[in-house]
């Protein structure tokens, strides 16, 4: 022990006390000791001995070290009896620092671990030695027990938590598999035992409630076991989060037994109040209700089983009070039990049971809904019920989307229920509840809202989609609720704007208005229509969204009662109070809530003719364009083909060739105008408004209404001539607003009105174009305000172009702009100084090759390739001299080099997708232009794009994820597309090539990797089919293979990259078979043991037996990745060490 | 029918100190006036109060000559007053008493500009001087410093940036042989 007390004072004296380096020089005297053959007596005698902390800790952790390192030379009974030392050694001392406990248990978990596949030692007693612990009734015993088992617990687990012991995966799969078979169990039913015996007990002072606190914790732990299947790898890199309890058959006796349930019940009820123990035993019990898997040797105990869970959880809710700890826990059983049996199981529960677990969800679920909006009120930070709620809103829309399952109707009355609640918490008083306090005080605080702040239709998204599905199941009330709450708010909101109105012409001060009353129905508009919003329609992506089956059956179901006339006089006449229309109730309620809305529409359009728009909110007015545009995507124009049935109502008032159809394209042309020009200042609703005109247009039915529009003429002529207010527009709005335009000028027209309509949307833009920059002063007044404007509003407009592009315009769209992008490269020198202006440019040309290229036949790709190259050369030139502020080294200072590795992947995208037409290629050869003599390929202006991009990715722009993950994608595809062209590279280029596809590899996430390896194989096909040895490609793709070999057999690598990994691995196995055997060998004679020799021999010989010799050949191709699933599941867990 | 609207103004006539532009409509790294002072804007965002409350547009600009920084929180429906600016390139040939001997394209000189204040200043200065020192130089022995560098420029261009009757130089670069 000497050297080790004289390291001592140097380590733990206060930093004022030693320098440095005396501490640095004391740290290395421990290293170097725990490193120190055999040190078992010593450190034996330093336990016994020294009083000082960390000297036991260190001695602790030497043991432990050296156990594991020398365990094969050790007399298995000196284990043993080391083991029995360190165990007495705690005991004798309850008053040791915790750390140097827990880390003397930790030695003795790992021994138990290291000697549980050691069929000549035994430590399994070690489980009844803890049982003697626990039922001493010692409280600090019972801890120390406690201690223990965790320590086992977590070494077993074979998780990111257990020690590194220098063993192979497999050891630690295999102890982990004996381990839950066995000992985890046996824990277990100490616990329980632990746990029972504390829930009888009457009064538990500190000490005792700590312990069972403990205990608690332990259980929550053995349930949230991560069970290892049988014949399954154990990887490290698993995520073990929100583990659902799947035990093994073994544990069917343990956890089928309805006593471990009611004692959680039990449990839980005796320390409700404690919130850290409600924790774990509300954790425990939603374990037990996602418990699924080989347990249940039938349906019937599936059934018997959750039937008594779902009994201990009603009678567990009912007659409580819930606190505010236990929300999340209920809610957590709660979803894990929907989630996890299956539909047939819940609908065998007695009817009964099944009724009351209906009825408890829903009453629980109304009950967190309005606390969590009381939680809003107080602007808490912890928002314990809408987590609650979040989560039960979730549970209802798992159970709703199977509904054909459960009993016709059954969720009918429920979804009422939640429906109200949720609408009465967001309405103002007196029909709601919104912003009420506890007290029933209204607080009404105005605050900063900043523009980053998502709107409440993306924020509340989930629940909006769980209550818009229970408004479908239960339409017969809701739709019209919703009908005639909307309804009501749009008439007050009509009334007090008038009065308002009145009261400025008296008075004229905006200031001394008071928008309380405004503001409050402004939120309620708001809700109402984001509800009716979910509930009448879906946004699927990609996709064309159909009318909720639900809407439709109910419009059907009410068609008979329904007059069609009165409903389309009423949705023509949005001016109107529908209530003011004679025969109103016997409307269709569906169309009836469209009207709903477009009267709020209405009412918000006159106020802004009226000057009132500052009264407004804008808010309302994203609501409405939003609704119209989800609206119109699924309703207007409806194709009765897509239905088994269609309500007549809705067919007549939206149907193809309708009038109603024709009135409301106008109705929203008119609104989309109106707000173009009254909220230009309102960015985000001008670009809803914008996306409605999209919707409008991109259907060339619903376009082909829409150019019939005198108005839409309108609409083109201002927007060209640049004039206000249009032009006052962002620029993303005024993009969007030009790709409607011209996605307005592919619906269907006579030709002469076709040629006057571009004559309208094109023709001014380029007319304009061409006269300023033909000017003859144009280099001097370039950088002028206006005229920089001018210019950016025509790269705008220009992208925008691009954007429309769809197969039958992409021909003349692409003439159009290929005029312009000449210009545009003439531009780039103009605006070298603007960055910004650099990067618009540079967009021009990404959009037109993304939206473009595929389209393409040989020659106009010939002509697009040209002008990329002009540009790519003019872009090298001028970055030569550009500089760049490092200060400031920030992601959008390379938004220019971001672009041009986007253009360069566009343009080699055509290789993967390309519908151009073949018959132009054979045109062109009848004029005699073989593709041999083609001008510019590809391949050459990708190339010469790689030669500017490469020398600028440095390592450190590669952590910008947005680089790294374009630079990645574009060198990865020049790999796969034009192998033959790597060779050819410069040297430096060649090199950083290869040492970015190194670094991609092995350092970058494992997406980048996956890319990488995939760029191999074709490098190695490369070489093999130029039969040159020692050329640099032919050296670095052997340095590839020592890579792919050691990430695939030492298992450094994600096991869902083991197919990228294979492929790549056999291509450059085919390549260096020499190196590939070499590597093998080397590995082998590295080997020890025998067994483990033979078995990795035998194993290699496998894996190469289908493909030998090695040829590049599919099918030896898939022969060999298949017979490397096998070597990886044999051998894999042997040779990755932890 | 939108002709007349093609014609673009160029040329001084008629170009006012400033023309006013709605806030939403302003862009960043684009020049508005704050406090009386034209600016190049850095820095724009937007807020509301309240969640059916208008945008303000929040601007955060640096002053084109003093390099000062100025805020400004408006409504984005006003309307901003938004700089004429002119940039002008000038050769550098001579500094006398504190002020730059500029040459223009038309062949005349103008010699009514200071120096600016600060490290520009300096660094106009010391530029100027080194330039005249090489060409001194390289006339009395040509081969040698020639050689060793070729590239070295003597002439130097001056950016000279006009916007609300105020005229600075604000920044210096080589120009090539």
């Amino acid at each position: 022990g000497v050297p080790l007390h004289h390291g001592m004072p140097e380590v733990c004296a206060p930093p004022s006390m030693v320098s440095a380096e005396q501490r640095q020089h004391a740290e290395h005297v421990f290293l170097s000791f725990r490193k120190s053959k055999s040190p078992f007596a010593i450190c034996k005698h330093i336990l016994e001995t020294s009083k000082v902390d960390y000297v036991l800790f260190q001695a602790a952790t030497a043991i432990m070290e050296a156990v594991v390192r020398e365990w094969i030379l050790l007399e298995k009974t000196s284990i043993e009896s080391l083991r029995t030392f360190l165990l007495t050694y705690v005991l004798q001392r309850p008053n040791l620092q915790k750390y140097v406990r827990e880390q003397i248990l930790l030695a003795v978990a790992v021994i138990v671990k290291r000697a549980s596949l050691d069929k000549s030692i035994n430590c399994k007693s070690i489980f009844h030695e803890v049982g003697q612990l626990i039922s001493s009734g010692n409280p600090t015993v019972q801890t120390l027990a406690c201690s223990i088992l965790t320590a086992l617990l977590s070494e077993f687990s074979s998780s990111s938590k257990t020690s590194s012991i220098g063993l192979s995966m497999e050891f630690h799969g295999s102890c982990k598999r004996l381990f839950q078979e066995e000992g985890l169990r046996q824990i277990f039913m100490l616990t329980m035992e632990v746990l029972q015996e504390f829930s009888r007990r009457e009064n538990l002072n500190a000490q005792m409630s700590s312990v069972f606190q403990r205990y608690l914790a332990l259980a929550n732990q053995v349930l949230s076991w991560n069970f290892l299947p049988p014949n399954y790898i154990l990887s490290l890199s698993r995520a073990t989060q929100n583990v659902t309890l799947k035990p093994t058959e073994s544990w069917r006796e343990a956890l089928l037994d309805t006593r471990v349930m009611d004692l959680f019940f039990t449990v839980h009820r005796k320390i409700r109040e404690d919130s850290d123990m409600a924790q774990d035993s509300l954790q425990c019990l939603a374990q037990l209700a996602s418990m699924h898997g080989p347990v249940f040797p039938d349906e019937s105990a599936q059934v018997s089983y959750l039937a008594h869970l779902v009994e201990g959880l009603l009678s567990m809710i009912n007659g409580i009070e819930i606190e505010d700890s236990e929300a999340v826990g209920i809610s957590n059983i709660i979803s894990n039990l929907i989630t996890m049996f299956p539909r047939s199981i819940l609908t065998a529960l007695p009817s009964d049971l099944f009724t009351s677990f209906i009825n408890c969800l829903t009453l629980l679920t109304c009950s967190f809904g309005r606390s969590a909006a009381l939680e809003e009120v107080l602007d808490k930070d912890d928002m314990v019920y809408m987590e609650a709620y979040d989560k039960l809103l979730e549970s209802w829309l798992t159970l709703v989307q199977d509904e054909e399952h459960f009993p016709r109707g059954c969720f009918v009355q429920p979804a009422i229920q939640v429906f109200n609640s949720y609408i009465q918490c967001h309405l103002a008083a007196p029909d709601g509840t919104r912003n009420l306090s506890v007290n029933g005080i209204s607080s009404h605080e105005e605050e900063e809202i900043n523009e980053l702040q998502e709107d409440d239709r993306e924020l509340f998204s989930d629940q909006l989609s769980s209550i818009g599905m229970l408004g479908r199941v239960a339409a017969d009330h809701c739709i019209p609720l919703l009908t005639s709450l909307l309804e009501d708010r749009v008439t007050r909101l009509h009334g007090q704007l008038q009065r308002t109105q009145q009261h400025l012409m008296a008075s004229s001060d905006l200031g001394s208005v008071d928008r309380k009353v405004l503001d409050d129905l402004y939120e309620d508009i708001h809700w109402l229509i984001l509800v009716s919003g979910y509930l009448l329609a879906d946004d699927p992506q990609g996709e064309t969204p159909l009318i909720p089956s639900e809407v439709m059956e109910f419009s059907i179901k009410h068609s008979t009662e329904v007059d069609i006339n009165t409903t389309l006089q009423i949705l023509g006449s949005p001016g109107e109070k529908a209530s003011s229309i004679p025969g109103c109730n016997r409307t269709d309620s569906v169309i009836r809530l469209l009207s709903a809305v477009l009267r709020t529409s209405e009412v918000e359009s006159r106020a802004t003719r009226a000057s009132l728009t500052e009264l407004l909110s804008p808010q309302m007015g994203k609501d409405i364009v939003w609704f119209l545009r989800r609206w119109a995507k699924t309703y207007l124009l409806v194709d009765e083909k897509l239905y088994e049935q269609i309500s007549m109502p809705l067919s007549t008032a939206f149907g193809a060739d309708t009038e109603g159809a024709q009135w409301i394209v106008g109705y929203l042309l008119e609104k989309v105008i109106n707000n173009l020009s009254v909220w230009s200042s309102e960015a985000e609703l001008a670009n809803d408004t914008v996306e409605l005109l999209v919707t409008l247009v991109e259907k060339r039915e619903r376009a082909n209404i829409v150019v019939q529009c005198e108005s839409w003429w309108n609409l083109a002529k201002q927007f060209a001539s640049r004039s206000p207010p249009l032009h006052l527009l962002s620029s993303s709005v005024q993009r969007s607003l030009m790709k409607a335009l011209v996605l307005g000028g592919f619906a269907h027209m006579d030709s002469d009105t076709k040629q006057q309509y571009w004559a309208e949307v094109l023709h001014p833009l380029q007319q304009r174009f061409l006269n300023l920059i033909n000017q003859e002063n144009f280099a001097q007044i370039s950088q002028e305000e206006a005229v920089k404007q001018e210019i950016v509003a025509t790269l705008e407009a220009l992208c925008g172009i691009a954007e429309a592009t769809q197969i039958d315009n992409v021909a003349s769209l692409f003439s159009f702009l290929m005029d312009f992008l000449s210009s545009c490269i003439g531009l780039m020198e103009v605006y070298s100084n603007t960055p910004e202006t650099i990067n618009l440019i540079i967009e021009v040309f990404v959009e037109v090759a993304h939206k473009q290229i595929c389209y393409l036949g040989e020659t106009k790709s010939m002509k697009l390739y040209e002008a990329c190259l002009t540009l790519l050369q003019v872009y090298s030139k001028n970055n030569q001299s550009r500089k760049r502020s490092d200060a400031t080294a920030e992601e959008d200072q390379y938004q220019d080099l971001l672009l041009i590795m986007e253009l360069l992947t566009n343009l080699l995208s055509k290789e993967f997708i390309d519908f151009s037409d073949t018959d132009e290629v054979f045109r062109n050869q009848d004029q005699g232009t073989p593709a041999s003599n083609r001008t510019v390929s590809a391949a050459d202006v990708v190339l010469y794009g790689v030669n500017i991009v490469l020398p600028l990715m440095s390592q450190d722009l590669l952590k910008f994820p947005s680089l790294c993950n374009q630079y990645y994608k574009l060198i990865t595809f020049i790999c796969e597309i034009f192998p033959e062209k790597i060779p050819q590279l410069p040297e430096d280029l060649f090199k950083s090539l290869m040492f970015s596809l190194e670094l991609g590899m092995t350092s970058m996430s494992s997406e980048i990797s996956q890319l990488c390896l995939e760029a191999l194989s074709p490098l190695a096909e490369q070489c093999a089919k130029n039969q040159e040895k020692d050329t640099p490609l032919f050296i670095a793709t052997r340095h590839f293979l020592k890579l792919v070999f050691d990430m695939l057999v030492l298992q450094k690598h994600n096991t869902e990259m083991t197919v990228a990994a294979g492929e790549a691995l056999y291509t450059l196995v085919c390549l260096h078979q020499a190196e590939y055997s070499e590597l093998v060998e080397t590995l082998l004679s590295s080997q020890r043991d025998a067994v483990i020799y033979q078995r990795l021999a035998d194993a290699f010989n496998k894996l190469t037996a289908s493909s030998t010799p090695p040829t590049m050949d599919r099918k030896q191709k898939v022969a060999f990745l298949k017979s490397l699933e096998e070597f990886v599941a044999n051998v894999g867990g042997l040779l990755c060490v932890k | 029918m939108a002709d007349a609207d093609l014609d673009f103004q160029t040329g001084d006539a008629g170009a006012s100190a400033t023309y006013p532009m709605q806030c939403s409509a302003l862009r960043k790294n684009g020049f508005v006036v704050l406090k009386g002072r034209p600016c190049k804007i850095v820095e724009m965002s937007t807020s509301k109060t309240g969640k059916h409350g208008h945008a303000k547009v929040h601007l955060v600009g640096i002053d084109i000559f003093s390099g000062k920084k100025y805020e400004d929180i408006c409504p984005s429906t006003h309307n901003m007053d938004v700089p004429n600016i002119k940039r002008m390139d000038y050769q550098l040939i001579g500094i006398q008493d504190g002020y730059l001997s500029l040459l223009q394209d038309s062949g005349e000189v103008r010699e009514d500009l200071k120096i600016p204040e600060g490290d520009l200043g300096k660094e106009i200065e010391s530029k100027h001087e080194a330039g005249e020192e090489i060409l001194v130089s390289t006339l009395i022995s040509p081969s040698s410093s020639s050689a060793l560098c070729p590239e070295r420029p003597l002439l130097f261009q001056i950016t000279v940036l006009n916007a609300m009757d105020e005229e600075a130089a604000i920044g210096i670069k080589a120009l090539g042989k």
